[in-house]
C-alpha cells in the first residue's frame, strides 16, 4: 500500500460563481467533503473608479461612483454627496434628505427582494423565485416613474436632490407598498413554514454572535447573527433620526435566519416609507454649492441594502478628490464568510455564498481597464 | 454613546500612540509608528471595540515623499483610525492578520495598489489587478498616471 498524500486537495470555484451570474475565482482547499480553508480572487470586473474619481470633478465623480453598483447606486452617491457636504460645511435642505431617505429604502425593498429570488434559485425553489422577480417590479416602476431610471437613479445633486416627489407620486407609492406589503407576508410564511425550503437553509452556514462580532460581519449577515449593527440606527444620517427603523435581530445565524431578518427589514422599511411620505419636510430641494470644496477629510458612513458602506474622502481644496476610498459591505462580508466557511461542507457553499448577497461589482472599482489594441 | 465609547477606546491604546487628533466629533485619529501597529490594532480587537471597517491608503505625492496607511475601526457612531505615516520608498507595516485574520483581503488590496509590504501576511497574491499587471507599478499612487485609452477597433 501506499502512504497517504498529505497533499492538499484545492477545488477552484469560479471565475463563473457557483451562486451568483457574477464573476469570483474561489479556491477551496478541502478535506473529503469538508473545507479546511478557503480563498478569493476578484478583479474580473475591475474598473479604476477610485483612481477615476480623483481625475474627475466633484461633480463629476459622483455620476461615477453611482456606477460602482447597479443594485444600490443610490446608496453610493447619497454617501458620497453625505461626505462631501460634510467638507464644504453645506447640507441639503430637509426636504431633498427626506426624498433621499424615501428613495434608499426603496432601494432596499429591490434589493432584498432580488436576493429572495437568486437565494431561492440556490436553494431549489423556482417558484418562489419567480414570484419575488415578478414583484420586485412594483418597486423598480415606481423609480422609474420617480426619476426615468430603473437604475442609477442620478437622483442626487451636491447639496441637494434633483426630483420632487408630488402628492400623485405619493399616492402611486402607497399603492405599490400596499402591494409588496401582502407579497412580504407571503414570502415570510414560505420561508419559515415550507418543509423543503428549511431544509437547504435551517442550520446551513452557521454564524454565531462571537464569530460574527469578530469576524467583523456586517449588514443583514450580522443581524441574522444577533450582532446589532445597523448605521440607520446606530449613527443616523438624513432624517433616521425623526423618521427611525427598529432594528431586526434573530438569533439563530444561520441562513433561515438571514432570509427572516431582510423580508423583515422590508416591512420596516414600509413603514418608515410611508410615516416619511406624510411627514416629508416642505421646503427647498438644493442648496447652493461651491465648486472648490475646502481641503479636510472625512469619514461617511451609511446602512446600505447589505450593510455599512464606507468612504473615505480627502480634499485638498481643489475641484476634484484628492482621494474617495471606497470599501463596500460585500468585501467586509466576504471576509466573515471566507473564514466562516471553513469546516462546512462543500456543498453547502453556494448557499453560504449566496447568503451574504455578495455584489461583485462593488468589489471590483479600482483600477484601469486596458482595452484590447 | 460616541463620546463614551472613544474615550474606552482611547484608553485602551494609551501609551502606545504618538500623537492624537479629533477631526470630526464622532472621530479620533492617531498617528502611530509602524512598530505600534500591532500593539494598538491588538488592544483594540481584543477588547471587541468595534471592527476594522477598511484600511485606507494615502499618497501625499512625490514631493512629500510620504504614504500614509490609515485603519479604520467602527464602533456603531464611533470612529478610531489609526494613522501610519510610510515612506514612499521601502514602505513597511507588520500584518494585522494574525490579530484580525478578516484583514487579510484589505492588506492584499493595499499591498497591489500602493506597494506597501505587509509584513508576515498570510496571503500576498494579487487581489483585484490583472496577473499580467507589471510589478512595481501601483496604480492608486500619484505618480500612476491613468493610461488614455486606445482608439476604438474600426467597425
Amino acid at each position: 500500500m501506499t502512504s497517504v498524500s498529505k497533499e492538499k486537495f484545492v477545488i477552484p470555484i469560479g471565475p463563473q460563481h457557483p451562486a451568483l451570474k457574477e464573476p469570483a475565482h474561489f479556491e477551496f482547499t478541502v478535506d473529503g467533503e469538508t473545507v479546511t480553508a478557503a480563498s478569493v480572487r476578484f478583479g474580473y470586473v475591475h474598473r479604476g473608479i477610485e483612481k477615476g474619481a480623483e481625475n474627475r470633478n466633484w461633480t463629476q465623480a459622483m455620476y461615477l461612483l453611482e456606477r460602482i453598483c447597479g443594485i444600490c447606486s443610490h446608496a453610493h452617491s447619497t454617501v458620497y454627496a453625505l461626505g462631501v457636504e460634510k467638507l464644504a460645511g453645506v447640507p441639503a435642505p430637509p426636504r431633498a434628505q427626506g426624498i433621499r431617505q424615501i428613495l434608499l429604502e426603496l432601494e432596499r425593498l429591490h434589493s432584498h427582494m432580488l436576493w429572495v429570488g437568486v437565494a431561492a434559485h440556490e436553494a431549489g425553489f423556482e417558484t418562489l423565485f419567480m414570484y419575488s422577480w415578478r414583484d420586485r417590479e412594483t418597486v423598480m416602476d415606481i423609480l422609474e416613474s420617480f426619476s426615468g431610471n430603473r437604475v442609477n437613479y442620478s437622483a442626487n445633486l451636491l447639496g441637494g436632490v434633483k426630483y420632487d416627489l408630488g402628492p400623485a407620486q405619493a399616492d402611486s407609492i402607497r399603492r405599490g407598498l400596499d402591494f409588496l406589503e401582502e407579497r412580504l407576508h407571503y414570502y415570510m410564511k414560505i420561508v419559515t413554514t415550507d418543509e423543503s425550503f428549511q431544509r437547504r437553509t435551517r442550520g446551513v452556514g452557521t454564524m454565531t454572535t462571537n464569530e460574527a462580532e469578530t469576524l467583523g460581519a456586517i449588514g443583514p449577515v450580522a443581524r441574522a447573527s444577533n450582532v446589532a449593527r445597523d448605521l440607520r440606527v446606530d449613527a443616523p444620517y438624513l432624517l433616521y433620526d425623526q423618521f427611525p427603523v427598529t432594528i431586526v435581530l434573530a438569533s439563530e445565524g444561520d441562513l433561515q435566519a438571514r432570509f427572516v431578518v431582510r423580508i423583515q427589514e422590508l416591512f420596516e422599511s414600509v413603514r418608515m416609507i410611508r410615516n416619511l411620505l406624510s411627514g416629508l419636510p416642505e421646503g427647498e430641494l438644493t442648496a447652493r454649492f461651491p465648486r472648490k470644496i475646502p481641503a479636510g477629510e472625512t469619514i461617511a458612513r451609511i446602512e446600505a441594502p447589505r450593510g455599512g458602506l464606507f468612504y473615505f474622502i480627502k480634499s485638498d481644496g481643489g475641484e476634484n478628490p484628492a482621494r474617495v476610498k471606497v470599501r463596500t459591505p460585500s468585501l467586509r462580508n466576504f471576509m466573515s464568510v471566507l473564514v466562516g466557511s471553513v469546516g462546512h461542507q462543500l456543498a453547502d457553499v453556494p448557499m453560504i455564498l449566496s447568503g451574504i448577497d455578495p455584489c461583485f461589482s462593488c468589489n471590483d472599482r479600482m483600477i484601469t481597464v486596458r482595452r484590447r489594441a | 454613546m460616541t463620546e463614551t465609547l472613544l474615550a474606552q477606546g482611547l484608553q485602551l491604546v494609551e501609551g502606545k500612540f504618538v500623537s492624537q487628533t479629533a477631526p470630526e466629533s464622532n472621530r479620533i485619529d492617531l498617528v502611530i509608528e509602524p512598530a505600534q501597529l500591532t500593539a494598538c490594532a491588538g488592544a483594540l480587537a481584543a477588547a471587541h471595540w468595534g471592527y476594522l471597517s477598511a484600511i485606507t491608503g494615502l499618497d501625499h505625492g512625490m514631493e512629500s515623499g510620504k504614504l500614509e496607511a490609515l485603519y479604520h475601526f467602527c464602533n456603531r457612531a464611533a470612529v478610531i483610525t489609526l494613522r501610519v505615516p510610510l515612506p514612499r520608498e521601502n514602505p513597511v507595516v507588520p500584518s494585522v492578520c494574525g490579530l484580525i485574520p478578516s484583514a487579510t483581503l484589505f492588506e492584499r488590496e493595499l499591498m497591489e495598489m500602493f506597494g506597501v509590504v505587509c509584513e508576515g501576511t498570510p496571503d500576498s497574491r494579487r487581489l483585484f489587478l490583472p496577473d499580467d499587471w507589471p510589478d512595481g507599478k501601483y496604480p492608486l499612487r500619484k505618480d500612476f498616471l491613468v493610461p488614455a485609452p486606445a482608439p476604438e477597433p474600426e467597425a
